[in-house]
């Protein structure tokens, strides 16, 4: 039995962390909520963020918001939306893929995991949203960079190492985040039918258009039976593309789309209630809703993804189904493996694919034995985790903040 | 005040020629010669000048990590150089040091597509890389006014922007990965033609670290398709305030302009004079607001803008009618630095950012600054995201002048600060804002900088006396920050 510490605001935050380093005792950081993500870890402290909470100040003209980082999302998203705005990495709600059920969880532990939403492609990550911090090192020392502006390079930008970190490098006290406006209209031509293959080719297509597609996902025959939209036939495989912008531009841009593709057969445009909707099922993993299974995350150069389908996917001749879906304009594939090899020889053979191809791959969700011998990110150059290892310590030298969460020893 | 920079090594000194001999065995192209090594004396703040102790040209990536794993073995400081024409002294040599410059890394490796990126050396100037793909209506969106000069490995050290930067981000938000040789020799490779690198985002510190982490030999950035159509509106006004306000306004409304830019009296007529840009003269400052998309978005979104202008008291107005007339106006915009040395012996550029609103107000400040340093100056802004440029004019032949030039840009960027802006938004701190940094970070926060270099230059050899402060100066000008009664900096001489 761990204590669990709430403390109120930074000053308590950083006492706590001080009397930790001190004393060398590791500590689990959580907020109320918190998904099990990255490795299994042991730690005799946790420490709970979620009573240090609140928007401090919401800048609509000045594009920012600046929030505790206890703050649920959803009180965020809800105040952006009161003046039509919102986050433009559009954030994954992993409360699915864990519970089958919403829940953003805290804008801590979402900037600490760096996920991003169908938007990435073409608007960045969420670090590329990331403004500045507040946060406390291993070392108990209220630390800061960035700012509320967009343009800085005044010093290292911490910014980036911070997103994504998991909690290892310091505990996020304060975040400011870009917002951008909603766009004023949407819709989404859909195509039915179309292998993987064709998928992917029609991304390529596209991506070399001036059309902004700012979505781009397939979902293949194993998986659509989750997807249930009124002008949606779910029967089918589905290639989807989301338009954005004013409406006018964004009719001109799907009749583009319906002139590019008429050789399709059958094709359908959600408007803008459906689109919205099918693109918030997309970003929060529902397909994999509480899957038992590992879920994995693959990142790879939209070229290679048709070959790791084929290999690992779909393949009807050499008996593979796994369930997944592609993402990102074919850079992005989500991947449900089954138990059935429970030595995961499968995950290995990925892993050698993606080091080829210059990918790579996160577990987004494994169960306790997977999580506490196998590995959550798939690097295995030794160069960079070493320089890694001495990133961590340069934050936190006695390793007392979430150690071994994405690698084993750091 | 004079720039002081860390204390020159007299046993590094003293073995200069077997430091020469050295690299000569490594590399063909080691200059040591005096006439040899003024070329590279300073980079693009010229008031300062240093010559290293030898110049190296690498050609490969495995020359330069046999050069930094000598300088490493021998502690040699070294200091990375693009294109030098960085204005903030980041490139600046030392002494004691070696000058790596990466001009022969002049080469586009690949140019893939179907990936939607490009794979070239540092060494490539940022336009080279929009004319590689421009033939299939690709561009590079990061675009400083340097474009045509600088290099892109230099963009990725200061973070470089430019004037789109609003709608299409600055370098950090358009680099998918980088090739790094550590101090030690040791070769990297960070990110690549993959969305989001796993584990930490070492590319992202990497990028705008100012050469103080790694050498970068190889780059992958993302390219764009150019917009269907676009247009730019000049619009005028009487006051800095209208103006600040119809930004403000502009964005407001859920625009957002793929560049917006302010010019004052003083560069609208410099510009107009030397770029024939066809900018109104009667106007006090003039707004130019670039919108891309499709041709009726852009229409809608130009009539948007106008009426905005117009609740803000606009005195002009003029849409671009065709893609000629919209490159005129940014000519005269580009070629802001060229036109104002043509009217002033010398001026510092300075790159505060800001909020948006605040425009007005600093623009007021800077006026009431000029007339107390006695000091022409001419402003322009990247409006759309608060980045300004004051150009301070003076004559470099009347030392007094040069000082009461740079007294009147740090009060400008402190300005900057107290407004609830930053330091430097795209030129880097270098040397010029090295000691300015306090003003904006307290002892932990520059602490905890100091050991992340340290996670990556153990020995401190890589660009040292860049962007920190040396200790004594900040202690001595009163600004250290105490905490709990006692200060930092027990292991640390300088920094």
């Amino acid at each position: 039995m761990t204590d669990i510490y709430r403390p109120n605001n930074q000053e308590e935050i950083s006492q706590f962390i001080y009397d930790c380093y001190e004393l060398n005792r590791p500590i689990e950081i959580i907020t109320l909520n918190s998904k099990p993500i990255g490795r299994s870890i042991q730690c005799s402290q946790t420490l709970d963020l979620s009573k240090n909470s609140g928007i401090i100040e919401y800048q609509p003209d000045e594009l920012y918001i600046k929030v505790k980082a206890g703050t649920p999302l959803i009180d965020i998203l809800e105040v952006l939306k009161s003046k039509n705005q919102m986050l433009g990495f559009e954030p994954v709600d992993l409360g699915y893929l864990y519970n089958g059920k919403p829940n953003y969880g805290s804008i801590g532990g979402v900037v600490s995991c760096n996920l991003s939403g169908p938007r990435r492609f073409k608007s960045g990550s969420l670090r590329d949203h990331l403004l500045g911090f507040t946060a406390v090192n291993g070392k108990g020392e209220c630390i800061k960079s960035g700012g509320t502006v967009v343009k800085n390079v005044t010093g290292y930008d911490l910014s980036k190492l911070l997103a994504g970190s998991y909690g290892t490098l310091s505990v996020l006290t304060e975040v400011t985040l870009k917002v951008v406006p909603k766009p004023e209209f949407s819709e989404t031509f859909v195509m039915y039918g179309l292998t993987p293959k064709e998928a992917l080719e029609v991304f390529s297509k596209v991506m070399k258009t001036s059309l902004e597609i700012s979505g781009a996902c397939h979902y293949p025959k194993n998986n659509i039976d989750f997807l249930r939209l009124n002008d949606l036939d779910n029967s089918k495989t589905i290639t989807a593309l989301r338009i954005e912008g004013p409406k006018n531009s964004v009719q001109e841009r799907i009749e583009s789309l319906n002139k590019m593709f008429k050789d399709v057969k059958e094709k359908t445009i959600l408007e803008i209630y459906q689109s919205d909707l099918f693109w918030k099922i997309s970003a929060n993993l529902e397909c994999f809703n509480n899957s038992q299974k590992i879920v994995a995350k693959i990142s790879l150069p939209p070229t290679e993804t048709t070959g790791f389908i084929s290999q690992f996917c779909e393949d009807e001749i050499m008996g593979i189904n796994n369930k997944y879906f592609v993402e990102w304009a074919g850079g992005l594939i989500f991947l449900e493996i089954g138990n059935e090899d429970p030595s995961y020889l499968i995950l290995e053979k990925m892993k050698k694919f993606c080091k080829e191809k210059s990918g790579h791959i996160t577990i987004m969700k494994a169960d306790n034995t997977f999580r506490t011998s196998g590995f959550f990110l798939s690097s295995s150059d030794e160069n960079i985790k070493i320089l890694a290892s001495k990133v961590k310590l340069s934050f936190d030298p006695r390793s007392i903040l979430n150690p071994g969460k994405i690698y084993a020893g750091i | 005040m004079s720039l002081v920079m860390p204390k020159p090594d007299e046993a590094t000194l003293l073995k200069s020629s077997s430091i020469i001999n050295g690299l000569k065995k490594i590399s063909k192209h080691v200059l040591s010669e005096e006439e040899e090594k003024a070329v590279y004396e300073t980079d693009g703040l010229s008031i300062h000048r240093q010559k290293p102790i030898a110049v190296v040209l690498p050609e490969t990536t495995k020359e330069v990590s046999l050069i930094l794993k000598y300088c490493y073995d021998n502690n040699v400081k070294v200091v990375p150089r693009g294109a030098g024409t960085g204005l903030s002294g980041s490139a600046l040599p030392l002494e004691d040091s070696v000058l790596v410059v990466l001009g022969k890394f002049n080469k586009i490796l690949e140019i893939d597509f179907e990936n939607r990126c490009v794979v070239t050396q540092p060494g490539v100037t940022n336009l080279s890389i929009t004319g590689a793909v421009q033939h299939e209506g690709f561009y590079y969106a990061p675009d400083p006014s340097s474009q045509m000069a600088c290099s892109i490995g230099g963009n990725i050290s200061t973070n470089a922007g430019g004037v789109h930067s609003l709608k299409y981000g600055v370098t950090t938000n358009n680099v998918l990965g980088v090739e790094m040789v550590l101090i030690d020799g040791t070769i990297i490779r960070l990110g690549g033609k993959n969305l989001d690198a796993e584990g930490y985002d070492l590319l992202g510190v990497v990028t705008g670290s100012e050469g103080l982490l790694g050498v970068i030999t190889e780059i992958t950035v993302k390219i764009l398709k150019k917009p269907q159509s676009v247009r730019a509106v000049l619009i005028g006004f009487d006051t800095n305030d209208d103006a600040g306000n119809c930004v403000a306004d502009i964005i407001s409304a859920g625009i957002i302009p793929a560049g917006m830019e302010i010019m004052d009296k003083p560069l609208i007529i410099a510009t107009d004079n030397f770029a024939k840009a066809g900018y109104p003269r009667d106007v006090e400052i003039l707004l130019i607001v670039e919108l891309d998309g499709t041709e009726s978005e852009v229409n809608t979104l130009i009539e948007k803008v106008l009426e905005i202008a117009k609740k803000n008291k606009a005195s002009y107005n003029r849409a671009s009618e065709s893609d000629e007339e919209r490159l005129r106006f940014w000519k005269g915009r580009k070629a802001a630095f060229t036109a104002l040395g043509a009217i002033s012996p010398d001026y510092i550029c300075m790159d505060g950012s800001i909020p948006r609103k605040k425009l007005g107000t600093v623009l007021n400040e800077i006026t009431r600054l000029s007339k107390k340093y006695e000091l022409a100056v001419a402003n322009c802004f990247h409006a759309g995201d608060g980045n300004l440029h004051p150009l301070i004019m003076f004559d470099s032949n009347n030392k007094k002048e040069l000082k009461k030039a740079e007294s009147f840009g740090a009060d400008i960027l402190k300005y900057c600060v107290k407004v609830g802006g930053v330091l430097t938004g795209e030129h880097g701190v270098g040397i010029e804002k090295r000691d300015l940094m306090c003003e904006m970070f307290n002892n932990d926060d520059i602490q905890q900088q100091l050991s992340l270099k340290k996670a990556f230059d153990e020995k401190s050899l890589l660009n040292p006396g860049k962007v920190f402060p040396i200790l004594h100066r900040c202690a001595e000008e009163g600004r250290v920050h105490v905490h709990k009664g006692k200060t930092r900096f027990p292991d640390l001489p300088s920094f």
